[in-house]
């Protein structure tokens, strides 16, 4: 079961705006519920195994921009997001973490999320694990997995195997899962439930008045216009897009002014034998150091190793041709800085800034130093930081040096990881929904992505994406979409 | 709307950091990753895409005066926020791609002899 094209005038009771871990399941609860609903999506609609994983390809055919998306700043933070039916979750890494409940207690006390119950939401959490089939590896773990959990050991650090929304159709190979994404799970759940999908259908913005919205102005995959009416719309275009979005509607008020990401920075580890897996990432981490501090591995093909080099290419591209002896790991922060999603007039595309605090340079910098001696304990030959000026670490003393050498404002900071640009809760000085999703204001406009994360979690996102998407979408339907 | 494409602005300036960093590198393959270069340039969201392609037609017009590289390189060092993101970005795709297609590619861009991916 697959997408249809998008056509020029559509119509539908529900309008949902993109296809990810939010669009995807409030799809799935309203269709099931015997509502008439359309979504809507920019990208395309590509098979889990058509492109290569973290490959230029895939980059070009399921990430918006081509991957090359980036937060202004000091330093700047490159991100990436997902844009194709399935959103992020066709993309991404598939490590699964339940959001943490004394996180969802504390969203609840500080954001005055109302009728929420953290445990019914735990209870979300356990059929979305089993609806995406979440389990650990069946073999063997692959070799870049085994140097963190090798190097955690060594130093007593807490540390374990994040399970993946993944099958394993090829026996106990670690590195040949499918990930269960939206277009095998959620997306024909919704469609066999009579739900509509369109690719190559971009909203450009809501026609609203007095706090109504009545139709969607769109242009379609070949650049001709288009028009959708609906009842109501769930906004799910993710952190960036969907309060650049509502911005564009000239809804305005906490919208896009609070953005939240996981910031990480990376080194790429060289040891005596072949460790590479250029399609894949480790599947554990490294928690000794959470909630502020996490440590996992990135995907690492030659490319990108030669990308982790880049900084310190001058005496780092020694090592480009060891690339099948490497592989790429990051130190994650949970930010205490912020970020701001704008949308300037006749702009396609919003401005997107972030600003490190002190803390969370400091913290980067602690954090790469920590991950190096994990590397030297995992017995890394020779370590290459990726910041300018980096030294390439031997042993713990060189650590020393290239603690004092590192500097944020020289580091390549990614992230993968966008939230809370429309936080939910009642605090209307702070929250731009309610404690439903519908934005502060409006009427039959709602949000139902990441946007709505009070904070970044401190843990991988999507989980806590899909199961606050349930509940607020179960809602709307217990209440018929009138109040909430 | 239509926009100015992007690689007479910004190909020969990846080319020319390419003959830089990777001097080996085949001029066909050079020319190959400069148009990926540009093409990746072209799909930037809007607000980024103006930023690279006003500082790159600086670097553009550097590369047209005798001496003019000489002065990029200086600019290069300098610590001028989002001008020195501009190489950085050139220089990301570049490597990405050159490795990525071409895996036993050594460090001045030659071939080791393995089979290319
Ligand atoms: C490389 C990568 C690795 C990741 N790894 C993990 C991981 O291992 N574990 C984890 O938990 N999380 C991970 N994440 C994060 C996770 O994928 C996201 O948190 C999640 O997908 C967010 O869901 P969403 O619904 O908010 O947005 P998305 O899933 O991004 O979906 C939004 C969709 O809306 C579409 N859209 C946007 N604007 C419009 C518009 N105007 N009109 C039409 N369509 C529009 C987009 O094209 C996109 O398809 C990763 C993300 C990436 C990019």
């Amino acid at each position: 079961m697959s997408a249809q094209q998008a056509t020029a005038n559509m119509d539908a009771e529900i309008l949902i705006i993109g296809s990810g871990a939010g669009g995807a399941t409030t799809a799935t609860v309203l269709a099931e519920a015997g509502m008439d609903v359309l979504m809507v999506e920019e990208g395309k609609w590509v098979e889990q195994g058509a492109v290569v994983p973290f490959s230029l390809d895939q980059m070009e055919q399921q990430y918006r921009a081509g991957g090359v998306t980036v937060a202004l700043g000091m330093p700047s933070i490159a991100y990436t997001e997902g844009r194709c039916a399935g959103g992020g979750t066709e993309v991404n890494s598939g490590l699964y973490w339940r959001p943490p409940g004394e996180l969802l207690e504390r969203w609840q006390r500080e954001f005055a999320i109302r009728d929420f119950d953290p445990h019914e939401l735990l209870s979300i959490a356990d059929e979305v694990e089993t609806a995406i089939n979440v389990r650990n590896v069946p073999g063997p773990h692959s070799a870049p997995s085994e140097i963190l959990r090798s190097g955690a050991a060594s130093l007593g650090w807490q540390h374990g195997e994040v399970p993946r929304w993944m099958t394993y159709p090829h026996g106990d190979d670690a590195t040949k899962g499918e990930r269960q994404s939206m277009t095998r799970t959620y997306l024909p759940r919704a469609m066999a439930a009579g739900a509509r999908l369109a690719v190559g259908c971009r909203v450009d913005h809501l026609e609203v008045r007095n706090g109504t919205a009545a139709a969607a102005v769109t242009t379609l995959a070949d650049g001709s216009p288009g028009r959708i009416t609906f009842k109501h719309v769930f906004v799910c275009g993710g952190a960036i897009q969907s309060p650049a979005l509502l911005q564009r509607s000239g809804i305005h008020g906490h919208i896009g002014r609070t953005l939240a990401v996981h910031p990480t920075v990376k080194l790429a580890a060289r040891f005596a034998d072949a460790v590479n897996v250029p399609d894949d990432v480790p599947v554990h981490q490294v928690k000794e150091f959470a909630p502020h501090l996490s440590f996992g591995g990135s995907a690492s093909n030659p490319g990108l190793i030669a990308l982790s080099l880049l900084d310190q290419w001058a005496t780092f591209r020694r090592a480009v041709t060891d690339w099948e002896r490497m592989s790429v790991y990051y130190a994650a922060i949970t930010s205490e800085g912020r970020g701001r999603v704008t949308s300037v007039p006749h702009m396609k595309d919003p401005i997107v800034t972030y600003r490190l605090t002190h803390r969370d340079r400091e913290l980067l910098r602690s954090g790469l130093a920590r991950l190096t001696l994990l590397m030297l304990e995992a017995e890394a030959e020779e370590v290459f930081p990726s910041f300018k000026g980096a030294p390439s670490v031997r042993n713990r003393r060189d650590v020393a040096t290239m603690q004092q050498a590192f500097r944020a404002s020289k580091a390549t900071v990614m992230t993968v990881h966008l939230c809370s640009t429309v936080p939910m809760g009642e605090v209307t000085e702070t929250c731009g929904a309610d404690s439903f999703g519908r934005v502060h204001g409006q009427r039959n406009i709602y949000v139902n992505d990441a946007s709505l994360l009070p904070t970044a979690p401190g843990v991988n996102p999507q989980a806590s994406v899909m199961a606050f998407a349930i509940r607020n979408a179960r809602r709307f339907v217990a209440t018929g979409g009138t109040r909430v | 709307m239509s926009q100015v494409p992007a690689f007479p602005l910004v190909g020969p300036f990846a080319e020319r950091l390419l003959i830089d960093d990777l001097p080996r590198l085949l001029p066909e393959r050079r020319r190959e990753v400069a148009t990926f270069v540009a093409h990746r340039v072209d799909t930037l969201p809007s607000f980024t895409r103006f930023g690279v392609l006003a500082i790159g037609s600086v670097f553009r017009l550097l590369l047209s005066v005798p001496g003019g590289w000489g002065v990029a390189k200086i600019i290069m060092r300098l610590p001028l926020p989002f001008v020195a993101e501009y190489p950085r970005l050139m220089r990301s795709l570049s490597f990405a791609y050159v490795w990525e297609h071409w895996p036993t590619t050594t460090p001045d861009g030659s071939e080791t002899g393995g089979v290319a991916a």
